[in-house]
């Protein structure tokens, strides 16, 4: 795995305000858990997905095609499960909650694609300085964004030695699913200790470019909101203002429907 | 804490770690959207134990991703953040006050029964204590119902950190000493807060997260008509539920100021 997300492309969304992008990504996640309908959550869907498509970063939801499918499926599964209605249409499968089953699945697929996006068109510099300029603590905002950096790095090392092991005749597959998952801890050891050992050279290589000597910094990316910014600010605050306003009027709810 | 420059790298490794074990696992939900199997959460208990507040903010921050790349970021995510603070919060507050460990030997190993006792009752209490502090908001918000959702999570938490905890601690703990990772070796006691009567303090936090997941059941199911491990049953939002919790939520607060950790700083 790649353990660069980050896709170098000149795009108005690349270009836009690291702060404009996280709101984009907040709205993406607030505004699709409003609804229980499927009919308005897709609304939400398809501007994440042309959200995307403006960015050219569609490509890499293929990292995620597996955990999507995965997830998507057994979302759209589990949500009869737990939800029940008035029409029952076989089963335990009611006509609520099968509605509200392809919702919630398209919810989620939904903010992962949003969350895909954000990485895509982010640097990992530009999520730390709209994080600071946001009020966050340098130290903190770093620490979010080098564990976002690390998750794929780690990922991929897990993979390199599992590969390898398997290579050597080591058979991971054997057993049921308990014994499968026995098999793989032995495995993370060595990737959590060489980690743990980059720990070091990593806080060398920060302190030895002072990292933390002045409690003030100056900052070599020095974002500024633009017309564009503001533009997108302005509808995306009109847009959210409009979803909520809708949520409580009650649009967007599957009458008959029992969560829980 | 955050003055040091490896607690801030150890805070982003405890994050990452447990954020990608956790996220392969979101594509087999127990509540879609809640809560899955996590054999991750072996994690911020050992985390907690070896790198101290990094190990907290880590398990913080690692759920939080978790929750991104898995598509279950939500207001969830909020009382998540704060529940899997506690996770590993709990875990090096209360190792040296619970009166099992020696101080002459705070060293957060399971090299000894007295030690594996600790880690056993600490655990649960960590595991318990997240799981009402997520369990109680997502009640309180109309989400999930207490009675359901406590018992999962204190289960998904304490089982796996139980069965796999001590063994990963025994292999980690001597490799993360050998570089000088250890919490106690990088920090310095005067970074540490005081507190105050911290044996009172850990009994207060063990009544706290107990005692908040049995008011919490019995509210619950006797007045709310919630079943455990029942969906579709009682009333969510149940104003009984959310008051009865409360104080115990309020006792485990003032528990964490009087809890301290400095006792673990020992010459070896």
């Amino acid at each position: 795995m790649d353990s660069e997300i980050y896709l170098d492309r000149n795009t108005a969304v690349h270009r836009l305000d690291p702060r404009t992008k996280i709101a984009l990504m907040v709205f993406c996640f607030v505004v699709p858990a409003y609804y229980q309908n499927p009919l308005w959550v897709v609304p939400v869907a398809v501007l994440v997905l042309l959200h995307g498509l403006f960015s050219r970063s569609l490509g890499n939801l293929r990292r995620m095609r597996y955990l999507m499918i995965i997830l998507g499926v057994s979302s759209f599964v589990l949500w009869n499960l737990f939800t029940k209605g008035e029409t029952r249409l076989f089963g335990f499968v009611y006509q609520e909650s099968l509605a509200f089953s392809v919702g919630r699945t398209i919810m989620m697929l939904t903010m992962i694609a949003a969350g895909m996006i954000f990485l895509s068109t982010t640097r990992n510099e530009e999520f730390v300085t709209g994080l600071i300029r946001l009020g966050l603590p340098y130290r903190v905002g770093f620490a979010i964004s080098t564990a976002l950096r690390m998750v794929p790095t780690i990922i991929g090392s897990v993979w390199m030695v599992v590969e390898a092991q398997k290579s050597r005749g080591h058979d991971l597959d054997a057993g049921g699913l308990v014994q499968r998952i026995r098999n793989h801890i032995p495995l993370l050891i060595p990737v959590f200790v060489s980690a743990m050992r980059n720990t070091h050279t990593f806080s060398m290589a920060l302190e030895s470019k002072a990292f933390g000597a002045h409690r003030t910094r100056t900052y070599w990316l020095d974002p500024r909101l633009k017309l564009a910014d503001y533009v997108v600010l302005g509808l995306t605050l009109v847009l959210l203002a409009a979803a909520t306003g809708l949520r409580i009027a009650g649009y967007g709810r599957i009458a008959g429907l029992k969560e829980f | 804490m955050w003055r040091h420059t490896r607690m801030v790298i150890l805070t982003a490794l405890s994050a990452a770690i447990y954020a990608a074990v956790l996220i392969p696992f979101k594509g087999i939900p127990i509540i879609p959207g809640v809560t899955e199997p996590r054999p991750a959460n072996v994690f911020p208990p050992v985390f907690g134990l070896m790198f101290g507040p990094a190990g907290a903010w880590g398990a913080a921050i690692g759920n939080t991703i978790g929750d991104i790349f898995g598509g279950t970021l939500g207001l969830g995510t909020l009382f998540g953040f704060v529940g899997n603070f506690y996770l590993g919060f709990i875990m090096y507050k209360m190792w040296g006050a619970v009166g099992l460990v020696s101080c002459r030997d705070a060293t957060p190993n399971v090299n000894s029964w007295r030690k594996l006792a600790a880690y056993g009752l600490i655990t649960i209490t960590s595991s318990v204590a997240c799981a009402v502090i997520i369990a109680w908001g997502l009640d309180l918000v109309g989400l999930v119902p207490f009675a359901f959702l406590a018992i999962t999570i204190s289960l998904n938490n304490s089982l796996i950190a139980l069965v796999l905890g001590p063994p990963l601690l025994l292999v980690l703990y001597p490799r993360v000493k050998k570089m000088g990772l250890i919490w106690t070796d990088l920090m310095i006691p005067a970074e540490v807060g005081r507190g105050f009567a911290r044996h009172l303090g850990a009994v207060l936090m063990v009544v706290g997260a107990l005692g908040g997941l049995l008011a919490g059941l019995g509210v619950a199911i006797g007045v709310h008509g919630q079943q455990i491990l029942k969906f579709a049953t009682g009333n969510l939002r149940g104003a009984g539920t959310c008051l009865s919790v409360l104080p115990f939520l309020a006792l485990m607060g003032v528990a964490s100021f009087m809890l301290s950790g400095r006792e673990q700083f020992t010459e070896e």
